[in-house]
C-alpha cells in the first residue's frame, strides 16, 4: 500500500498545482510586455497604488521573438514595448491599435525635435519610451589623441584593442556615416564603399561583439568600443576612466515605444499607463534608473545638472542633427545581410 | 599493454576541469563586487540580497518550480506507462507508436513552441501556467519513456510471473515488484524531466501567458539591459538546487538497496 499512497499523494499534489494556477485576482490587472530590467520598479508600484490595479510584467529578449509570438496569436497583453521599427511593422500588419490622444494629455511633453526624426511622428500608434544612442565608448586614460570620430577604428595604436558591434545595421551604419552616407541607404555603390571601409577596420579591431565588449571596456581589456550609451554609463560606474561620445559624423539611435495591441483587455488602463509614464516627475525617475533618455522635455528639466550636461545621454544639437534612426527597409534588408556576410568573410591582411 | 600510463587520470582531470571550471568562475563572480566580472573588486553578498528582494525573480522562480514539479510528476507516470507498453506488447503498429514517442526528441524546440502556440490559439485555450505545463509534459514524457525503456531491456519478466504464482494481485505485483526494480530508471527519468523543464526557454516563451514568466525567460530578457552579476547569483542558486537534488536521489537509491 506504500506505492498506492504515494501515487495518491502525487495525484493530489498535481491537482493542487493545477488548481493554484487558475486563481484569479479581483482587481483589474494590466499586462505589460517589456524588455528585462527596463523600467523602475518603484514607478510600477506607484501606478498600482494610484490606479488601484495590479501590473503584471512579462519579458521578451528580442523584437523578433516578441513579434513571432504575437503574430501567431499568443496575445493577452495590454501594453507592449517594441523598438520603433517593429512598432511600424506591427501597425502595418494591423497588430496594434491607434491611440486615443484625448486620453494622453502628457504626450504633449514629447520633444517635437525628436518627433521630426521619429518613425511615427504624429504618435498615431506609438509613443516614444526611451531612446538609446550608439557611439564610441573609450578609456580616456589608455587612448592617446582621441578624436570623436568613427575613424578611430583605423588608429594603429589601438590595434587589437577595439571592438565593433556584431550587428549588421550598426556596423555598416558606422562605416556609412563616416563616408557621409545615410545609414538607411539602399544604393548598392554606397553599401559597397562601406563594406570596403569596414574590411579595412576589420584588420585593426579585436573582433565584432556586443556583450564581451561591455565587459572588456569595464575591465580594461578593450580601450575603444562601439556600444550603446546606457551600457557605457553603467560601465563608467564600474571603471571611472570610461567615457562615451557620439562621433562627429553622427551615429544611429534607436527608440523603444509604447504600443497597445489589438484585442487588449484593458486598453483604457494601458492609455492611463502611457500617460503616467510621460508625466515629468515619473519620466525623470525612470531616466535616472535606466540611464536612457526619454524625449520628454519637462522631465529633462527636472534632472540633476550632471546628468543633463552629460553628452552621453544628451547629445549636442549639432551632433543630434547627424543622428539617424535605423529604419526597417523591407526587402532591401537583404542588401545589408549580404554586405555583412561579405565583411565577415573577408580575409584580414 | 603499458600499465604505467597516466592518460586516464589526465583525461578525467581535463574533462572535469572543462565542465566545472566555468561553473567555478560563475560561483566566484557571484560574490564579486564588480558588475561585469572583469576584475575582482571585493567580496559582497549584495547580488544575493538583490536577488531575494526582486519580486519579478521570485515570481519567475516559483512559476518555474511549480511547472517543473507538475510536469515531472505527470510525465514520469505517463512515460513509464509508455515504456512499459512499448516493451511488453508486440503488435504491428508498435513501430509507429515508437516513432510517436521518439519524435519530440528530434523536433527542434522552436518548431514545437510555434506549433503548440498555434494549437492553443486555435483551440482558444487561454495561455498561462497550464499551457506551459502541458507543453513541458509533451516533451518530458518522451525522455522519461526512453530512459525507462533502456532500463526495461534488463528486466526479467520471470519475476512478474513468480509474483503471480505466489498469489499477488495485479496491482500488488506492479507496486511491490515491478516499480521497485525499475525505480532507478524511473527516478533517473524523473530527474531528467525536471532538469529539462526548469531549463526550457524556447518552447516556454511561446506558450507562456501574461503573468507566467519563468526563470529562463527572465534571464534571457534581462541580458540586454540588466545586470550580469545578478544572473551569476541566480545561477549559483540553481546549481545548488541541482546538486542537492542529485544528492538526495543518490541517497534514496542507496537506501533501496
Amino acid at each position: 500500500m506504500n506505492l498506492t499512497k504515494l501515487a495518491m499523494t502525487a495525484a493530489v499534489a498535481a491537482f493542487a498545482v493545477f488548481a493554484a494556477t487558475s486563481c484569479g485576482a479581483s482587481k483589474k490587472s494590466l499586462h505589460v510586455y517589456n524588455w528585462g530590467d527596463y523600467i523602475d520598479p518603484s514607478i510600477v508600484k506607484q501606478f498600482e497604488k494610484e490606479f488601484n490595479c495590479k501590473v503584471k510584467m512579462d519579458f521578451f529578449d528580442s523584437n523578433e521573438s516578441m513579434y513571432a509570438k504575437i503574430k501567431a496569436g499568443g496575445g493577452g497583453y495590454d501594453l507592449i514595448v517594441p523598438s520603433s521599427y517593429y512598432a511600424d511593422i506591427m501597425f502595418k500588419q494591423k497588430m496594434v491599435q491607434p491611440l486615443d490622444k484625448s486620453k494622453l494629455p502628457n504626450v504633449a511633453n514629447v520633444d517635437p525635435e525628436y518627433l521630426k526624426k521619429a518613425v511615427d511622428s504624429k504618435m498615431e500608434y506609438c509613443v516614444p519610451y526611451l531612446i538609446s544612442f550608439t557611439g564610441i565608448g573609450y578609456n580616456k586614460d589608455k587612448v592617446k589623441n582621441f578624436r570623436p570620430s568613427w575613424r578611430m577604428f583605423e588608429d594603429a595604436s589601438l590595434k587589437g584593442r577595439c571592438v565593433i558591434l556584431n550587428d549588421p545595421r550598426e556596423g555598416m551604419g558606422a562605416a556609412l556615416r563616416t563616408l557621409g552616407f545615410s545609414l538607411n541607404t539602399v544604393k548598392q555603390d554606397e553599401i559597397d564603399k562601406a563594406v570596403k571601409l569596414l574590411v579595412e577596420w576589420k584588420s585593426n579591431i579585436a573582433k565584432f561583439d556586443v556583450d564581451e565588449a561591455k565587459r572588456g571596456i569595464a575591465s580594461g581589456e578593450f580601450w575603444l568600443i562601439q556600444n550603446y550609451n546606457g551600457d557605457m554609463l553603467q560601465a563608467k560606474e564600474e571603471n571611472k576612466s570610461v567615457e562615451f561620445v557620439i562621433p562627429e559624423e553622427g551615429g544611429s539611435f534607436s527608440a523603444d515605444t509604447l504600443v497597445i495591441p489589438v484585442g487588449a483587455a484593458e486598453p483604457e488602463l494601458a492609455l492611463s499607463f502611457i500617460n503616467f509614464i510621460h508625466s515629468p516627475a515619473i519620466s525623470a525617475r525612470n531616466m535616472q534608473f535606466t540611464k536612457y533618455l526619454s524625449p520628454n522635455l519637462p522631465a529633462q528639466k527636472l534632472l540633476p545638472e550632471e546628468f543633463r550636461s552629460n553628452p552621453a545621454v544628451f547629445p549636442l544639437p549639432e551632433i543630434w542633427a547627424k543622428c539617424e534612426v535605423i529604419r526597417d527597409l523591407g526587402e532591401a534588408n537583404a542588401l545589408y545581410s549580404k554586405a555583412w556576410d561579405a565583411v565577415k568573410a573577408a580575409e584580414v591582411r | 599493454m603499458k600499465r604505467s600510463t597516466r592518460l586516464p587520470v589526465y583525461a578525467t582531470a581535463g574533462t572535469l576541469a572543462f565542465f566545472y571550471l566555468p561553473l567555478l568562475i560563475v560561483l566566484v563572480n557571484s560574490f564579486n563586487k564588480s558588475k561585469y566580472g572583469g576584475e575582482w573588486k571585493g567580496f559582497t553578498f549584495d547580488w544575493y540580497g538583490q536577488l531575494f528582494s526582486d519580486v519579478h525573480i521570485w515570481g519567475a522562480f516559483c512559476n518555474t518550480l511549480l511547472i517543473a514539479v507538475a510536469a515531472t510528476i505527470v510525465s514520469t507516470v505517463l512515460g513509464t506507462c509508455a515504456a512499459f507498453a512499448l516493451h511488453r506488447y508486440k503488435d504491428k503498429l508498435q513501430f509507429l507508436h515508437y516513432l510517436m514517442i521518439y519524435s519530440p526528441l528530434i523536433v527542434p524546440d522552436i518548431l514545437m513552441g510555434m506549433s503548440l502556440l498555434l494549437l492553443f490559439v486555435s483551440l482558444k485555450v487561454k495561455l498561462g501556467l497550464f499551457t506551459i505545463i502541458l507543453a513541458h509534459i509533451s516533451f518530458c514524457l518522451s525522455y522519461v519513456a526512453m530512459v525507462v525503456l533502456g532500463r526495461l531491456q534488463d528486466f526479467d519478466f520471470a519475476i512478474v510471473e513468480a509474483a503471480y504464482d505466489l498469489g499477488a494481485s495485479r496491482w500488488q505485483t506492479y507496486s511491490r515488484v515491478v516499480v521497485p526494480v525499475l525505480a532507478p530508471g524511473i527516478i533517473a527519468g524523473a530527474l531528467f524531466a525536471f532538469t529539462l523543464s526548469i531549463d526550457d526557454f524556447v518552447i516556454t516563451f511561446f506558450v507562456a501567458g501574461p503573468g507566467s514568466t519563468t526563470l529562463p525567460i527572465y534571464i534571457y530578457s534581462a541580458m540586454k539591459h540588466g545586470s550580469p552579476a545578478i544572473i551569476n547569483a541566480l545561477s549559483v542558486v540553481f546549481l545548488a538546487m541541482t546538486f542537492a537534488l542529485v544528492y538526495i536521489s543518490q541517497r534514496l537509491l542507496e537506501d533501496r538497496k
